[in-house]
């Protein structure tokens, strides 16, 4: 962020036209102290607005987010993080096939929930979440290549969204902060060099 | 106006450019060099973010750098856009070319691993069989090597061994080994491996690139003039000589396109990069410096990824003793270093061990609070070993022109075809198995354990693509990194390896662009060149 320039030195040599302008410069207030004006944080003031997912899958996905990673250790969960909000916007950005594995994964939860229970994911107590959802969770030595198999590929791509989008949330950091403990996830950011502008 | 005429044009900055820069310039050689990307200043480029100041929290644009495993939110600019230069291959046989475009190079940004290659590597034909000879010994590269790790400040533990070539090394302290880097140690020797520690640059003020020390010197000789956003699009010819007389590019930003002049060419924009310029120049369909026909083959890298990981029962739930946890050993290639080890693959692996770290959550089939106990179980517990594989040099594998699709600048991109053989999946399985039978030796438990490895190129070591040897027919360089056909072209990036070795490869880059750029040097003094 540029600070906000200081009112340039007058020239030694003033032009005669200029004169009056100094006159008022001389009686204008004290130059404010340097500083970024738009320090604000979109996360601190807006709320975000879900448009991607249906509803009953952002049901679900919240449901998801409060049993795969609640609040622990003083920690803020992934819902108190907005993770299924965030994730509503990071998925609805992604390529087809991301969006694809998210939609049908959700709408499996909310199948086998029917199917075992009569009722929505969302709806579901933890015991009757969790004999849906352990059956999806697979190891993964690998991390780099997701497993074939829709369910389990769903369920391990979201199990590590959830966490990762929830450590790196600002109320994690306030939370760590607010507990005495050093905020985890701040690295250097490398800015853009020298783009080309197109269009 | 007739422009200024160099005596030599030097193509990319990075650390075989800068190299060739330092050398050629304080020889009183007049030097152009060219980059295709800006100057960048580290200090202030870079700022400390929390990661949901980002626009996407730290989960990176969806989409953007496919290729660039190595790419996230924070660091997503360094790279180039793969959208804005673009390379292809099957979906089925990916590639991961993992580029940068700023004056300097990958050598802004690199890992610093400084190893030396050995004989083990240079004369496989005559060490263990398999393979071809480099036409150059260590011994040839040693001087070389050990001016370089001077410039580097290179720190190491000295081994006595030859095929880990001890160097010119800063005095380093590692400290103590902790108690369970001494234990693995214990194991690994036991076996007979020897057991090490990694060597690193340490360059200066916290940076050891081409843009700190080696670009500075050759700027101070007065002699070389580095112009940014200059991206070739190919080296020129004289028509009656059949030798290379410049190049042309074009202007990053204005798209301008421009020629130079210079006596001299010498590449250096990383190897497929070089390998792409000469395919896109000289003759239609061949390129230039191609009579064998092996410009773009050979394209090889080590293979990362397989990983172990155990956990030391006595270091769980933060109860470690002090001096338990920490510190790393190295695994210099154990395999294959007689003949007749009578192994299902062929040259061999490093393998990297390191104490005090952590699980990851798919080690578990757990989730919620289930799984966050056994990670702080965990945490701070485990060992984990890693490997550098060693991949063969392969005539099938290689790059070649896509006519079909140009980059931004309307230069024809690179197609490639690189795929892995039994020869890798055997290592990996073999690294996988005797990882794991080492940590279990030692006494720990094992939390993971995979054999899978990255595509081609993910290592970011990706050599090979312009060959050297001693028959023009089986090589496109000689053993100076010149070509063969065209006298006055020298390509001193990666490119010229006969076979990548386990090990990092940027120290012999370097050792061969210094000693290619001092033969040159020569050649011109006497008019050869």
């Amino acid at each position: 962020m540029q600070a906000i320039a200081a009112t340039p030195a007058v020239p030694a040599l003033v032009a005669p036209a200029l004169v009056a302008e100094q006159t008022l410069q001389a009686q204008a207030p004290p130059a404010r102290p340097a500083g970024p004006l738009a320090a604000g944080k979109r996360d601190a003031v807006g709320e975000p607005v879900p448009h991607f997912f249906t509803a009953s899958q952002l049901a679900a996905l919240h449901r998801l987010c409060e049993l795969l990673m609640p609040p622990m250790g003083g920690n803020p969960g992934a819902v108190e993080a907005g993770v299924p909000e965030f994730l509503d916007f990071h998925v609805g950005q992604s390529p087809t096939d991301r969006q694809q594995m998210y939609k049908g994964g959700l709408d499996l939860l909310n199948a086998r929930a029917t199917k075992q229970f009569g009722k929505a994911f969302a709806a579901l107590d933890a015991k009757q979440a969790d004999s849906v959802i352990r059956p999806l969770l697979v190891l993964v030595p690998w991390q780099f290549e997701l497993p074939k198999e829709p369910g389990a590929r769903f369920m391990t791509a979201a199990h590590d969204d959830i966490r990762v989008a929830t450590r790196n949330s600002r109320e994690w950091t306030q939370a760590a902060i607010a507990a005495g403990r050093r905020p985890v996830g701040a690295q250097l950011y490398f800015a853009p060099v020298d783009p080309i502008y197109r269009g | 106006m007739a422009k200024q005429e160099f005596d030599v044009l030097i193509v990319g900055s990075g650390l075989s450019g800068g190299i060739a820069a330092q050398v050629l310039t304080q020889k009183g050689i007049s030097c152009l060099m060219l980059d295709a990307g800006p100057e960048v200043n580290l200090a202030t480029n870079r700022t400390t973010k929390n990661p949901w100041e980002l626009p996407y929290r730290g989960l990176n644009k969806p989409g953007r750098l496919p290729h660039v495993v190595q790419a996230n939110e924070f660091n997503a600019n360094q790279w180039v856009d793969e959208k804005e230069v673009p390379y292809t291959h099957d979906p089925a046989s990916p590639y991961n070319w993992v580029r940068v475009r700023f004056v300097g190079g990958r050598s802004l940004f690199w890992g610093r691993q400084s190893f030396r290659m050995s004989d083990w590597e240079f004369k496989s034909a005559d060490k263990e069989g398999v393979g071809e000879n480099w036409p150059v010994s260590h011994a040839d590269l040693d001087p070389f090597y050990s001016r370089v790790e001077g410039i580097f400040r290179v720190s190491g533990r000295k081994e006595g061994k030859p095929h880990f070539p001890d160097g010119n090394f800063l005095d380093a302290d590692y400290g103590p080994d902790s108690a369970t880097v001494k234990k693995i140690t214990e194991v690994a020797q036991a076996r007979g491996i020897l057991v090490s520690k990694i060597r690193a640059s340490n360059g200066r003020n916290g940076q050891a690139s081409s843009v700190n020390l080696l670009l500075p010197d050759a700027v101070a000789t007065g002699k070389l003039q580095i112009v940014p956003n200059a991206i070739v699009r190919e080296i020129t010819v004289d028509k009656k000589t059949g030798l290379a007389n410049g190049a042309n590019f074009v202007d990053r930003h204005s798209r301008q396109e421009l020629h130079v002049k210079a006596r001299v060419v010498v590449m250096a924009a990383g190897s497929l990069e070089s390998t792409r310029i000469m395919l896109n120049s000289g003759t239609p369909g061949a390129g230039l410096a191609n009579s064998s026909g092996l410009l773009g083959r050979y394209v090889m890298d080590q293979f990362y990824g397989v990983q172990v990981v155990a956990s030391v029962p006595e270091a769980r739930g933060g109860k470690a003793a002090e001096g338990m946890m920490g510190g790393t050993a190295l695994l210099p290639r154990f395999q294959n270093l007689k003949k007749g080890e009578n192994r299902k693959f062929s040259k061999g692996y490093g393998m990297l061990i390191a104490s005090g770290g952590a699980a990851l959550p798919g080690f578990f089939t757990e989730y919620g609070e289930a799984l966050q106990q056994k990670l702080d179980l965990h945490s701070g517990a485990c060992m984990t070993a890693s490997i550098y594989g060693e991949r063969l040099a392969r005539y099938e594998n290689h790059v070649r022109i896509n006519k079909d699709v140009k980059d931004a600048w309307g230069i024809p991109v690179l197609h490639a075809e690189v795929k892995d053989s039994p020869n890798e999946y055997n290592m990996a399985k073999d690294a996988a198995d005797t990882a794991e039978d080492m940590l279990k030796a030692a006494g720990w438990d094992i939390l993971s354990k995979t054999d899978k490895f990255h595509p081609p190129g993910y290592s970011i070591h990706e050599v090979g693509s312009c060959r050297m040897g001693d028959d023009p027919k089986k090589s496109v360089l000689n053993k100076w990194n010149q070509s063969h056909d065209v006298k006055n072209l020298f390509v001193v990036d990666g490119g010229c390896f006969v076979s990548c070795g386990w090990q990092n490869s940027s120290l012999t880059i370097m050792a061969l662009a210094m000693r290619a750029s001092e033969y040159l040097a020569e050649q011109m003094r006497v008019g050869a060149v």
